[in-house]
Parts: structure tokens; C-alpha cells; sequence
């Protein structure tokens, strides 16, 4: 399908994420167990990487491109990681077993898919090699092909991987495959676009060590998540969701250098061969080598159970390296205050320590005396746990690591002075933290400078995740701020800097100037604690306001009170102060504003308005925001010459635009809707670039919040201990941001379908499982449908293959959010696990579902019209409620309910539209509002040691199997025997005078039996002796032939017997026959339409080479 | 339960009660408001603010509105906005606007368009009357894309003390709000007016824009003055007249003043107390009008998550501390600079923030 012939109905949507450095793409590969998906990953690194991973546990990111990054999950067979890949992936890789066919998590996972936004797939079928014979295999791999595009659409990528090799997949086929993936184009989707969001790779604890072991590990942690921003920009103070956990709350984002850079110009013109092939990797959650490392810290995995005391297991130097650093007992500082530091060794006394700014000083030359002291070794290797200074490959002692692995990624995007070294790195200047920044004089070896740096990657040093041990040799490489690429980059691009520094001077002067007049409004307001009167008073006052402050230690409380009443209401409109106005009679400051008005004549002011005011307002922004861009670059054209030539230019760029619009093609000029919205949103988000631009990266943050595609550290606090504890990489970790109205809780109203392939219907005050939004939690819905508009009906159980409502208690979601519910996410339930489908309709904060309750009476005492029903109410109040309620008989009569009767309680007078009967039953019509129960169970999967196992609420049913129960039987609701006295009814009589007047034929007939004996039955019959044998006769007669007859019968059913068996003889030849021939003629059939069909591909494949 | 009871912002003090009341019920955050004049001689809320909070409670659903016995401390914990048919009646304390100009802010967010059918007093000294309202505030609104079915319709007029006026609002349900782009305040290129006088004589209408045609027939020739008089039912129990004044410019920047009866003025001095208001407001400069600083900046906060700027003149106290609130409710801050950098005697501001991308997830599908 070409992009052009499509038709495009929908407005465009807004791509939040930035072109020139977006986050890599997620490419999750999903499928069954034992499909090959590890195989496949594996494959994949190697192809981008030229690295062979042992173990590839968690997000690993690679560069694929100039511009391109990609982002693998594996994604494992566990439900809740199928909801929550689906939920991030950009690209699927969905692995289907080529010798077994589609398995239901496919299908499962598919629908996951489309309720939550569809990204792209391809599928990839493996296992070929298990078909042997080429025509079942090229058959196979037909019909898997068809069911694939009916499930995504016509022509969907089906890559077929034959067999392994070397445990990879042929170099070719990856090859081939990781060509689609980088052409793939990706569409915004609106969720995602609207949500920030991060797929963590990787995860610290950085709680104190002392509380995790008070509480005995049980106490609430605070982490950090590190992970590249997608979607929208993410804020400081928005909630965040972590799915499987819970929400949480954000105490601090930072950005860090990103630890998988795309290469720029100069990193590449730096690469040396010997690099070429050793490409970059993220992968902070797998195992590379025993050792895992990523931009700010290295990891040794140790064998067994690392304690302390455990002397027979090996240790290498490192772990002997990390237990030392365990052994610190004394602070930083008392070390380095015992330190006997010589400069040289001829030096008589040791450098003393001077507890200020100059202790730096001290230690920048000390790598000589170093390994005097044992103690003091220790002491050393801790600070390079704190301070990252790369001494440890100089030193050489500390650690023999893997040095190729360990120094090679971390080259790549630190200083670009020592890439593609093969010789020990040359130690060059930390990248430091900025606050420290200007102490540092020279580049030499440096360790700790400042208590405050201490403080603060204190935090990060004692936080063991699992058995991990860590020493962070390198953190402030990540904490690297832009202040210093913005020092890389000056230094590279001196001339540039340089060249306008004069102007730059100017500007600076200006401002400075300018600030004694000006205030600044933004540290006024959001900074200072002045009121806003203050503000507006005066800056000048503010001094002596401060001093008022002082001077005020007793202050007249009541002071604001005395101004009176009016002064302190809440007015929109200041009041007019005559006297103030006044000055307006005077004519000079009369004619002062005349050039506001459009008679006035045009001042310099207002350039842009003067002309062409009637163009679109856009371009009147355009025009001034780079008049304003380019008056901050070249600090003002001053002299009034270039001033007006400008003007002059802007004149005539104007003049030509009004030109060009008359007398060009009209219609060319003209845009349809799509491509006037995309322009729209192209300008838009110029200006958002543009506005901020050059305000410093940490005010920017404030404003707009991290920017997709940056590389964050998000701490977490209060996160339940069981995550860490528990916690497992092929797992995914993601991080969600949430709307602030979805924080919010109350009653969703959405559109639901069960779906077609899960076998049982869904029941009302059922839990249900619901994936929305990030979100997964249990609820219990109401199902329900609007009965004629009028009321939401409650139904008991989801009608088939219809939508209906559902509504339930939860947290807020945008309504046309899609989401997929489940009974159960267990490995083990059986069938299709995907219960139903659906869209957020509304939201609010209570329900209008309704069910028929019918309340019953009868009658006791019966006018004409009017009766006294009894036993439908309880009380004479309740019938208060009702009066003028509607009722019915079961006959259909229509009433009214009047008034309460004394007595019996509850009884009523009520009139209908006829007379009423004793027997008949009273009933009132009435519809009792139900609302949802209260139930919102979050699933917890991430917090358990067996992530599959979580159970939440069970059905009723359930709970009576589990614990042994019976269904509670009401002695009312069981079945009896009706018994039902004969009904006997009253004769009808029709009065005599009506039945004078009625015709003959409506007479009532019904005379009385005779008493009387006719004439006839009073006379006896004797018959003659003749006539009694006349009669014996004709009975013998009578009964001759009748046996006759029946004889007759039987022999013509054995003649008919045989004739029908001869019948069926004949036709099942028949059948047989014509079956014959069917079957003939469909073979014959079948084989023409195969080759039909054999061409028609012929054809086709012809062409496509032919494409 | 993931923190369903987000925390509860404090503020203290009566003034800026009524958009913190809103903020709170846009933003979905809890307020407690306390210290409520609990130093004054007649502490607690005003039958105004109570009244107000009465017509909040109605126009959402689920709002749970605590007051302490004293009256001195509230406390909200905002539900939805439900917007839908609702009446309302004012106390005599204040005009129509103090109502008015809160739920405006809301309105566009409910789940059902609103039509608010309120009466009291139409115009008043304090806030912004009824006519200011219609031929203002409405037109601010279109600039954010709401004007589809916005509707402002005076019915009866009432001046204070007796009211008796009413008017129904009807506003539009918007899905978002538009981000805006106006840093051009252009020319002003017409002004328009209403005076108008109920229970007095009608000749009191013209003499106030014979008297305003006087001040501003020396800058432009295209002045409008209408003369709006209402008779009997329609006129409301008290007399009164005034004038309200719109200066409109070439790129449809609004500014906006007015003058109230008060006993003892003729309607002359009514008429040039409000022009020179006007002029005053038109010399401040910027895109909007002081008056609805706030309204725009509010807007602008909740705009899609882009860069939405605004010039304006120097900020009212109010707005100043509006945007303090905001932060604390939304965590949106605004930059700002200078309009003209050039110019150092340039008064004008612009303002810029990067909208939260608000979503009305009130507004239902079905």
C-alpha cells in the first residue's frame, strides 16, 4: 500500500519524540517457550555488536546505525511481561515455531497488542529445520503465512529462520532481518504520545545499609532507575507507575550522559580500526564476561554466597579489592588526616592536612607514596569508589579486570582523548561534577576534593543489589552534566565562542544595565517570599522594606485589618482611584499613547505591526521570534542604518509573499487539511525548541521537564522492599509516567466485549482483571446496557457477541483508552486467557446502573374501583415514599398507589382502572440503583519471588471449591411440589330478564334432565326365537371375516417386507455411486485451482523480483 | 492503594480564595484553605464565599466541601466537573462577575456543556460586570479555541443594592484547550462601549457617551457607544447606570474598562472616569487585558504540552500571586522576559510557560 493512494481521515498526531537524538527503539522479541527467542537476541547482538553475549538478561541497547539506536528486550512467557512489553515495544519480533504452528500465547499476546496501540511486527518463524520434506514445509510455511496476515493484516513481514548455527541463526538471515528493522518507520501512538515513560535497564538500591539491616530488610527502599525518557517530556512531580509494583513517587531526576551514543563526526574520525569491530553495548542487567559494566560502575559477579568469613572459596584480587573496601572503619576524612603522605621520600615531615578548599592540593601528587601504608590503600581504592578518577588501571595493583572490556565502552563516550588505546589509559581529567568544577586546577590524578561530593555518592556506594558487588570507579562520568559537554564542546569550538565575545560583552553589559531598572519577574515571583504588592511597589523599596522587617520585631497585628473591609475583598477589578486618573486631562500624556492606535502615526517601536497586521498571526511570531534570535546573536544591531535595512527586508520578503500568493497557481498553494496541521505542528514544535533554548539545561528541566531520549536516573522512594528483594531481569521494569487525572480514583464506564475465543461468559461482580492504561490491576465490574436511552440496565452476564458496558471502581483513565481484561494471568489456566476487550467510555464519580425490582401485594378488600392492598410495603412510611406510583395487576389492570391505611402497617388504598379480583397479585414496577462495589487490587507480580503466582480476589465459587463449601441453600428458593386445590367456578347466571331479551340463538339452552321415563323406555322388547337366530348368525358371520381380513393383512406385510429390503438394496448401490463420482469430480477440481494458484504465485513472485 | 489521598495543599487567608478553589478543581488536588479572617471582628466565610462554594459543589459531582464550625478553615476535595443545566442565586453582597469569572474558568472542562442560569446583581464596583463579560471575556475565551455555542445572555439587568438581574451562560465542552501564540498586541484600531441605565432616566445613557465621545474622539474614528436600556420587569429592582468601554486592536488584543453609578455622580464623571480608565489600560499595553490575566495564564498552563506565549503588561498583584498557586498545583512556572529586549522602558512582558497537556477526562464518548 503506497502512502499516496491512501486516504488519511484523521488528523495527524503530534511525534513528541525529537528527531536529531531520539531514544533507541525497543524491539521486544516475544513468543512461546523454546522458539528460539534467546537464540534469536543473541544473533542480533552479534550482528550489532560483534560480541557474544553469555547471558542476556534485561533491556540491552545497541548503536545500529548513524542515527539509530535499537533497544532488545526478550520478553519470557509470564503473562503480566507479555502486557507490559506490548505496552513499550515499538517493533515486536514475534517468534513462531515453524514445526509446531501458532501457539495461544501468540494469539494472546496479539490481542494484548491491539488493545493497547499497535506497534509494528514481524513475525519470525523458526524450527524449519524440522520439516525435512520441502512440499510440507513450503505448505506449512503457506498456511502460517495466511493465518499471520488474516491476525495483522495483507502482507505483513514474515521472516523464516532455518536452522541454527554455531548456536546463532545464519549470519545472512540476521543480516537480512536487521535490514528491516532499520528501515522500519515507526507511527506515533496516542498513548505513548501522550504518557512519559521509561523502560529501566537497570536498577539500584540506594537505601542505607544500616536501616535494611535494622528492619531486617523489610523496610521501605529508596531506587534509582535508569533508563532512556520516551514519549513526552517527563516533569518532576508527575506520579509514575511502575506496573507490577505500584505507584510510586519521584524524589529526583537526573540526567546523565548517555552511555550508548550515537556516533557524531568527531567520535567517528577518532575510531580506530582496531575498534571498528567492537561497537557499542548497554547492557547494565546482563552478564558480559563475568563482569558487568556499564558507564558508572563495574560489577563482579563472585561464585556462591559471598560472606565475608568465607575463606576457602577462591578470591581473586578484586574481591579481596572490595572486602578491603568493607573494611573501612573511619571516615574519609580521619584517614586522610592519619595519612603520612610524603611528597618525595627524601621529605622530612608528612603533608598535613588543612581541612579547607587547599586540601586538594595536597593530594594531587601522592600516587608515589601510595602503596606505603596497607591502611592507607584501602583508604585510596575507597576514594576512587567516590570520586572517579580512572587511577586504578594506572596503578595497575588494584584490580586486574578484563581492561579491554572495562576501558572500551567507557571511551566511548567520555573524553575523546583516549579512545582506541591498547596500552594502559593514559590518566587523563575526570569529567567531574559541576560543583566542583572550579577547584580543580589541574588534571593530574585526584581523589575525593570536597565533603560535599562524599555526601552525595555516598549513597551510591553502599547499595548491593543481589550479591552484586560494585565499585563505582567512574560515577561522575554519568553524573557528567551538560556543563561539561558544554566544556568539551567550547573547547573544541573555541573560534566560535571567541567570535562574539565581544558581543556577547555587550549583551552582558546591556542586560546588567538594564537590570537595575528592570526587575527579574521570575526570581521575583517564584523566588522571593515578597508579597505581591511588594513586587509590584517597587525593587527599590524592597531594601528598605527588608530593613522595615528588621526594624518590625513587634509588629500591630491588626494592621491589615484597620484598612478596611474593601481593601481586602477579592476583586477582579482594581478600583478606580479618581485622583490617579485624573492625570489623564492633561493633553500631553493624552497624545503620548496616540501611537497606539492605529490612526497615530508609526513609531520605530512597532515595526512588525505597522504593514501587514492582517497576516496570520503565526507568522507575526515567526518574524519576532527570530528578530528576537537574531538580536540575542549579534547583540542588537545598534546603528539605526542596519535597523532600517532590515526593515526594509522584511518589507519586501513581505511584499514578494502577497505577490507570490496572488499570481502563483492557487491550488498549489493551497494544503489540504492533513498537510495544513502537519505544518501547523512542525512550526509548534520549533517553538518549543526554539523558546527555551537558551535557558541552561537545569531551569530547562524545570520549565519542560526531561526530554525524550535522554538518558535519566530516577530515584524512587518508598518502594517496597519485595522489589529488590525479588527482584529478576528477564523481567521487564517499566516505568510509567501518569497524568495527573490519572491519579485520581473513581468509577469507569467503558465499552466491553468478551471475547470470542474464551469459553465462559463473564458474570456481574465478578473480579476481573484489568490491563489500562500502565496500569494492571482486579476490579469488580457491573455489566450493564442503556435500556432505550433511559436507563442503564444492569445484565448479569455479558450478552454474546455484543458490546455492552462495564463499569467499576479504579483509578482514572483518558476515556477512548483501550484495554484488555483477564480472569486469570496463570501459566496454567486453561484455553484463552484474554477475557475481553474494550474502551474507556466516561468517568466520574458515581453510577446510574439500575436492576427491575418488582414489589408484590394484594388485595384484601375490593371496591369498585378502588382496593386496600396489603404485604407490598413494611411500613405506612414506605408507602409515603411511593404515592402515585404505578402499579399493575398480573391481569394487566393499571393503578395507582393513593394512601398509607392505618392499618394492617404497610397497607394501602390504591385505585385502578377496573375492578379488581380477590386472586389477582398487585405488583409495582421499580428499578433499584446498584452501585459498583468499591474493589481496586493493583497486581503485584513484580513484588513476588515466583512472579507468576500472584492470586487476587476469587470468584465465590472458587473460594466454596477451596475451602470445602456448599452453595447456601434457601429453604425459600428450593423446589417443591405445587399443590393447587381443584378451582371450582359459580355457575353463570344470566337473569331472567336479560335472558327475556336476548335472541333466540344467545338463549342459554340447558334445559333440565327428564325425570320422567319417555313412553318408549317405559316398554319392554322380547324377540321371536327366529329373530335370535338371525342375529346369532350375522355376529358368527362378522366374525369369520374379520379373521379373514386380518390374515389377508399379515401376508401382504411379508410381501411388502421383502419388496422394501429389495428398495434399500438398490439405493445404497446408488449412494455409493453418486459418492464415487463427487469424490472424482473434486479431485479433478481441486487440482485445478492448485495450479491455478501455483501460477498466479509464479506470476507474482516474478514480479516482486522484477520490483 | 497507590496514594488516593494525594497530599492536601495549605493555603491561608480569604484573599484568592475563589482560584485556588478553581485550581483545585482543575488540577483534582485537595485544598485546605485556612486562617479565613480569623482575625476580624466577624471571622469566617461571607455568604458570597459560601454561596460560591455551593455553586462549586453543584456544577461538580462528588465534591466534598468541609467547613469548620468557625467558618475560619475549608476544606476541598474536588470531584468532577459536571457541568448540565444549573441555577443559581446570588447573595446581594456581590455582583454577578465574583460567580461568574470561576466557573468560566471551569466550564470548558465539565462533561456536559454547561448552562448556568444565575441572578443577582448584574454590575458592580468590584468585579467584572455582565457586559465586560459578553463582549470581553468571551472573545479571550475564543483565542483558546473555546467559542463553538459560548454564549452569554443578559435577560434582566440589576444594579446593587436590589439585583434582580439575571443572565444564563451557556459554554461549550472542549476536549483541550489551544495553545497560544499572541506576542503581537498590534494597533488599536475601534472601541466600543455599552452604557446603560436601568430605573433612571434613559437620557442618563446618552449623556455618559456624550461625555466619553469627548476623551477618545481624538484618537479614533470608529467609536461605538451603545445605549442599552431595559424597561420594566427586565430592569431589576434598583436603579443604576454605567459604562462599560472595549478598545479592540488589529490583531485582536482586548482591553477593557468600566465606571459604576455612585450616588452623587453625574453620569458625565461616570463616563470620563471610565475612559480614562480605558486609556490607562490601553497605555499598560500587551495582548490582554489586565482584568483576565489570570483566565489567560490558566489556560495557557493547561494548554498541550507546547510552548504557548503571551504578552501582557505588568502583572496585577493578583496574577502575581495566581502564578505562585499554579506552581503549586500544576508545577508549571513561567519564563519571564521583557517583550522588547531593545527597548529598557518597555513595561510589557512576555509570557511563556510549557503547557501541562490537560486533557478534559471528564468529557464522556458515550
Amino acid at each position: 500500500m503506497s502512502n499516496e493512494t491512501r486516504l488519511v481521515f484523521t488528523s495527524p498526531l503530534i511525534n513528541r519524540t525529537p528527531d536529531d537524538e531520539p531514544p533507541p527503539v525497543i524491539v521486544a522479541i516475544v513468543g512461546p517457550p523454546g522458539v528460539g527467542k534467546t537464540t534469536l537476541l543473541k544473533s542480533m547482538i552479534r550482528r550489532y555488536t560483534k560480541q557474544t553475549l553469555n547471558e542476556a538478561k534485561g533491556p540491552i541497547t545497541v548503536v545500529s546505525g548513524k542515527k539509530k539506536r535499537i533497544t532488545f528486550i526478550e520478553c519470557n512467557n509470564d503473562m503480566n511481561s507479555m502486557i507490559d512489553v506490548g505496552k513499550v515495544a515499538d517493533l515486536v519480533l514475534l517468534m513462531i515455531d515453524g514445526s509446531y504452528g501458532f501457539e495461544m500465547e501468540t494469539f494472546e499476546f496479539l490481542n494484548i497488542l491491539q488493545s493497547h496501540g499497535f506497534p509494528k511486527v514481524i513475525g519470525v518463524l523458526t524450527h524449519l529445520d524440522l520439516i525435512k520434506k520441502a512440499a510440507i514445509l513450503r505448505d506449512t510455511k503457506k498456511a502460517l503465512k495466511k493465518r499471520f496476515w488474516t491476525e495483522i493484516y495483507q502482507g505483513a513481514k514474515l521472516f523464516y529462520l532455518s536452522g541454527v548455527l554455531n548456536g546463532r541463526y545464519p549470519d545472512s538471515e540476521i543480516l537480512n532481518l536487521s535490514r528491516f528493522i532499520s528501515v522500519m518507520k515507526f507511527r506515533p501512538l496516542v498513548f505513548r504520545n501522550s504518557h512519559p515513560y521509561l523502560l529501566a535497564d537497570r536498577i539500584e538500591d540506594l537505601t542505607p545499609r544500616e536501616q535494611v539491616r535494622e528492619s531486617k530488610g523489610k523496610c521501605d527502599r529508596t531506587v534509582t532507575l535508569y533508563g532512556y525518557l520516551r514519549g513526552t517530556n517527563l516533569r518532576m512531580g508527575t506520579k509514575v507507575h511502575v506496573p507490577g509494583v505500584g505507584d510510586l513517587e519521584m524524589k529526583t531526576v537526573t540526567k546523565l550522559g548517555d552511555p550508548c551514543p550515537l556516533p557524531d563526526a568527531d567520535s567517528e574520525k577518532r575510531r580506530k580500526l582496531s575498534e571498528k569491530k567492537k561497537l557499542l553495548i548497554h547492557a547494565p542487567m546482563s552478564d558480559v564476561g563475568g563482569v558487568i559494566y556499564d558507564k558508572d560502575a563495574v560489577y563482579i559477579n563472585v561464585p556462591g554466597s559471598f560472606t565475608r568469613g568465607n575463606a576457602d572459596v577462591p578470591q581473586g584480587e578484586g574481591e579481596r579489592m572490595v572486602m578491603d573496601l568493607q573494611d573501612v572503619n573511619a571516615t574519609l576524612e580521619d584517614g586522610v588526616a592519619r595519612s603520612q603522605i610524603r611528597l618525595f621520600g627524601s621529605s622530612s615531615r608528612p603533608l598535613a592536612v588543612d581541612p579547607g578548599p587547599s586540601r586538594q592540593h595536597a593530594f594531587q601528587d601522592d600516587s608515589g607514596s601510595e602503596d606505603d601504608e596497607d591502611d592507607d590503600e584501602g583508604e585510596d581504592s575507597e576514594d576512587e569508589g567516590f570520586e572517579g578518577s580512572d587511577d586504578e588501571e594506572e596503578e595497575g595493583s588494584d584490580v586486574e579486570l578484563d581492561e579491554d572490556e572495562l576501558s572500551e565502552p567507557e571511551g566511548d563516550d567520555e573524553d575523546v582523548n583516549d579512545r582506541g588505546r591498547s596500552a594502559p589509559r593514559v590518566v587523563r581529567r575526570a569529567t567531574h561534577d559541576t560543583k566542583s568544577n572550579h577547584d580543580r586546577q589541574t588534571k593530574d590524578v585526584e581523589y575525593a576534593e570536597s565533603d560535599s561530593d562524599l555526601g552525595e555518592e555516598d549513597e551510591d556506594e553502599d547499595e548491593p543489589v543481589g550479591r552484586r558487588v560494585r565499585f563505582g570507579n567512574e560515577h561522575d562520568v554519568d553524573i557528567q552534566s551538560d556543563e561539561d559537554e558544554e566544556d568539551i564542546s567550547g573547547g573544541e569550538e573555541a573560534p566560535r565562542w571567541k567570535a562574539n565575545l565581544g558581543a556577547k560583552a555587550l549583551e552582558a553589559y546591556h542586560q546588567h544595565s538594564q537590570r537595575n531598572k528592570r526587575k527579574d519577574w521570575i526570581s521575583l515571583i517564584y523566588n522571593s517570599s515578597l508579597t505581591p504588592e511588594q513586587i509590584l511597589n517597587d525593587s527599590e523599596s524592597n531594601s528598605s522594606n527588608l530593613n522595615e522587617m528588621d526594624d518590625d520585631f513587634f509588629t500591630v497585628k491588626s494592621r491589615s485589618g484597620a484598612i478596611g473591609e474593601d481593601e481586602e475583598k477579592d476583586m477582579t477589578k482594581e478600583p478606580l482611584n479618581e485622583e490617579e486618573l485624573k492625570q489623564w486631562e492633561d493633553e500631553e500624556l493624552l497624545d503620548s499613547i496616540r501611537n497606539l492606535f492605529i490612526t497615530g502615526s508609526s513609531s520605530d517601536a512597532q515595526p512588525a505591526a505597522d504593514g501587514d497586521y492582517e497576516d496570520l498571526e503565526g507568522d507575526a511570531d515567526f518574524e519576532d521570534l527570530e528578530a528576537n534570535g537574531a538580536e540575542d546573536a549579534s547583540s542588537q544591531p545598534a546603528d539605526p542604518e542596519t535597523a532600517r535595512a532590515t526593515a526594509l527586508a522584511a518589507k519586501k520578503e513581505a511584499l514578494k509573499r502577497k505577490f507570490d500568493e496572488q499570481y502563483d497557481d492557487p491550488e498549489s498553494s493551497k494544503l489540504d487539511f492533513y498537510e495544513e496541521k502537519k505544518e501547523e505542528m512542525a512550526r509548534q514544535l520549533l517553538l518549543n525548541r526554539a523558546e527555551f533554548e537558551d535557558v541552561d539545561e537545569e531551569a530547562r528541566a524545570l520549565v519542560e521537564g526531561y526530554r525524550p531520549g535522554t538518558y535519566v536516573r530516577v530515584e524512587l522512594v518508598n518502594v517496597p522492599c519485595e522489589m529488590i528483594e525479588n527482584f529478576d531481569p528477564t523481567y521487564p521494569l517499566i516505568l510509567g509516567g501518569v497524568l495527573p487525572a490519572e491519579e485520581r480514583f473513581g468509577y469507569l464506564q467503558v465499552r466491553i466485549k468478551r471475547h470470542r475465543w474464551f469459553t465462559k461468559t463473564l458474570k456481574t461482580n465478578d473480579p476481573l482483571i484489568f490491563s489500562l492504561g500502565w496500569r494492571r490491576f482486579q476490579s469488580i465490574p457491573i455489566y450493564s446496557l442503556d435500556d432505550h436511552s433511559i436507563r442503564m440496565r444492569m445484565l448479569k452476564y455479558t450478552p454474546e457477541h455484543m458490546h455492552c458496558y462495564a463499569t467499576f471502581y479504579g483509578p482514572v483513565a483518558l476515556p477512548n483508552t483501550g484495554f484488555c481484561a483477564f480472569n486469570s494471568l496463570a501459566d496454567n489456566a486453561p484455553g484463552f486467557r484474554v477475557s475481553a476487550t474494550g474502551v474507556v467510555l466516561d468517568i466520574d464519580r458515581s453510577t446510574k446502573i439500575v436492576k427491575k425490582i418488582k414489589l408484590t401485594g394484594v388485595p384484601y378488600k375490593i371496591f369498585k374501583n378502588t382496593a386496600f392492598i396489603k404485604d407490598m410495603f413494611n411500613s405506612a412510611l414506605e408507602v409515603a415514599k411511593f404515592e402515585g406510583a404505578n402499579i399493575r395487576t398480573v391481569s394487566g389492570i393499571r393503578g395507582q398507589i393513593k394512601k398509607a391505611l392505618a392499618k394492617p402497617e404497610g397497607s394501602f388504598r390504591a385505585t385502578f382502572e377496573d375492578k379488581v379480583l380477590m386472586s389477582d397479585i398487585v405488583f409495582l414496577r421499580a428499578w433499584h440503583s446498584i452501585p459498583p462495589r468499591k474493589f481496586y487490587n493493583p497486581i503485584t507480580s513484580l513484588l513476588l519471588s515466583e512472579k507468576g503466582s500472584w492470586s487476587g480476589m476469587r470468584l465465590t465459587g472458587q473460594v466454596r471449591r477451596d475451602e470445602g463449601l456448599k452453595a447456601p441453600l434457601d429453604v425459600n428458593s428450593t423446589y417443591k411440589k405445587i399443590e393447587r386445590a381443584p378451582r371450582r367456578f359459580n355457575t353463570l347466571k344470566i337473569p331472567k330478564k336479560l335472558q327475556a331479551e336476548l335472541p333466540y340463538a344467545s338463549k342459554p339452552k340447558l334445559m333440565k334432565p327428564q325425570n320422567r321415563q319417555t313412553y318408549m323406555q317405559k316398554r319392554a322388547v322380547v324377540l321371536e326365537p327366529e329373530e335370535k337366530k338371525a342375529i346369532a348368525l350375522l355376529q358368527q358371520i362378522r366374525a369369520l371375516r374379520k379373521d379373514q381380513v386380518v390374515k389377508r393383512k399379515e401376508k401382504q406385510n411379508e410381501r411388502k417386507e421383502v419388496h422394501r429390503q429389495k428398495v434399500a438394496r438398490e439405493e445404497a448401490k446408488k449412494t455409493e455411486k453418486d459418492k464415487e463420482k463427487r469424490k472424482e469430480y473434486m479431485r479433478a477440481a481441486g487440482m485445478k485451482t492448485k495450479r491455478d494458484n501455483e501460477k498466479e504465485e509464479g506470476r507474482s513472485s516474478k514480479r516482486r523480483k522484477k520490483d | 492503594m497507590p496514594s488516593a489521598s494525594t497530599s492536601v495543599l495549605h493555603f491561608s487567608g480569604h484573599q484568592h480564595l475563589r482560584y485556588r478553589l478553581v485550581l483545585s478543581i482543575i488540577s483534582g488536588k485537595p485544598v485546605k484553605i485556612d486562617k479565613i479572617r480569623s482575625d476580624d471582628k466577624n471571622p469566617g466565610l461571607r455568604d458570597y464565599e459560601v454561596s460560591l462554594l455551593r455553586l462549586l459543589e453543584r456544577v461538580t459531582n462528588g465534591t466534598i466541601i468541609e467547613i469548620s464550625v468557625t467558618g475560619t478553615t475549608i476544606l476541598l476535595k474536588p470531584g468532577i466537573i459536571a457541568g448540565g443545566p444549573i441555577a443559581h442565586e446570588c447573595p446581594l453582597s456581590r455582583s454577578i462577575g465574583y460567580f461568574l469569572e470561576p466557573i468560566i474558568m471551569l466550564a470548558p472542562f465539565a462533561k456536559k456543556p454547561l448552562n448556568l442560569t444565575i441572578r443577582g446583581i448584574t454590575s458592580d464596583d468590584q468585579d467584572l460586570s455582565v457586559d465586560l463579560m459578553r463582549t470581553v471575556t468571551l472573545p479571550h475565551l475564543q483565542l483558546f479555541g473555546v467559542s463553538e455555542g459560548l454564549e452569554l445572555r443578559i435577560k434582566k439587568r440589576g444594579s446593587s443594592p436590589g439585583g434582580g438581574g439575571e443572565v444564563q451562560f451557556l459554554c461549550p465542552v472542549v476536549k483541550q484547550v489551544k495553545t497560544v501564540n499572541f506576542v503581537d498586541n498590534g494597533r488599536i484600531k475601534r472601541i466600543r462601549g455599552i452604557a446603560h441605565a436601568v430605573r433612571v432616566s434613559p437620557q442618563f445613557s446618552n449623556r455618559m457617551i456624550e461625555a466619553s465621545r469627548s476623551v477618545l474622539n481624538r484618537y479614533i474614528p470608529d467609536i461605538y457607544l451603545y445605549s442599552d436600556v431595559y424597561k420594566g420587569e427586565d430592569s431589576g429592582k434598583s436603579p443604576g447606570y454605567a459604562l462599560s468601554l472595549l478598545a479592540e486592536s488589529t490583531t485582536g488584543a482586548i482591553h477593557c474598562a468600566e465606571a459604576v453609578s455612585k450616588p452623587g455622580v453625574t453620569p458625565e464623571d461616570i463616563a470620563l472616569l471610565a475612559s480614562r480608565a480605558l486609556l490607562k489600560e490601553v497605555s499598560r499595553g500587551g495582548c490582554i487585558d489586565r482584568k483576565h490575566q489570570t483566565l489567560a495564564l490558566l489556560w495557557m498552563v493547561l494548554g498541550s504540552e507546547d510552548v504557548g506565549r503571551v504578552r501582557m503588561g505588568e502583572p496585577s498583584p493578583r496574577t502575581i500571586q495566581f502564578l505562585r498557586d499554579v506552581r503549586d498545583f500544576f508545577g508549571t512556572s513561567f519564563k519571564i522576559v521583557p517583550a522588547d529586549k531593545s527597548d529598557p522602558d518597555c513595561s510589557e512582558l512576555l509570557f511563556s510557560c510549557y503547557g501541562t497537556g490537560y486533557v478534559n477526562a471528564n468529557r464522556s464518548l458515550a
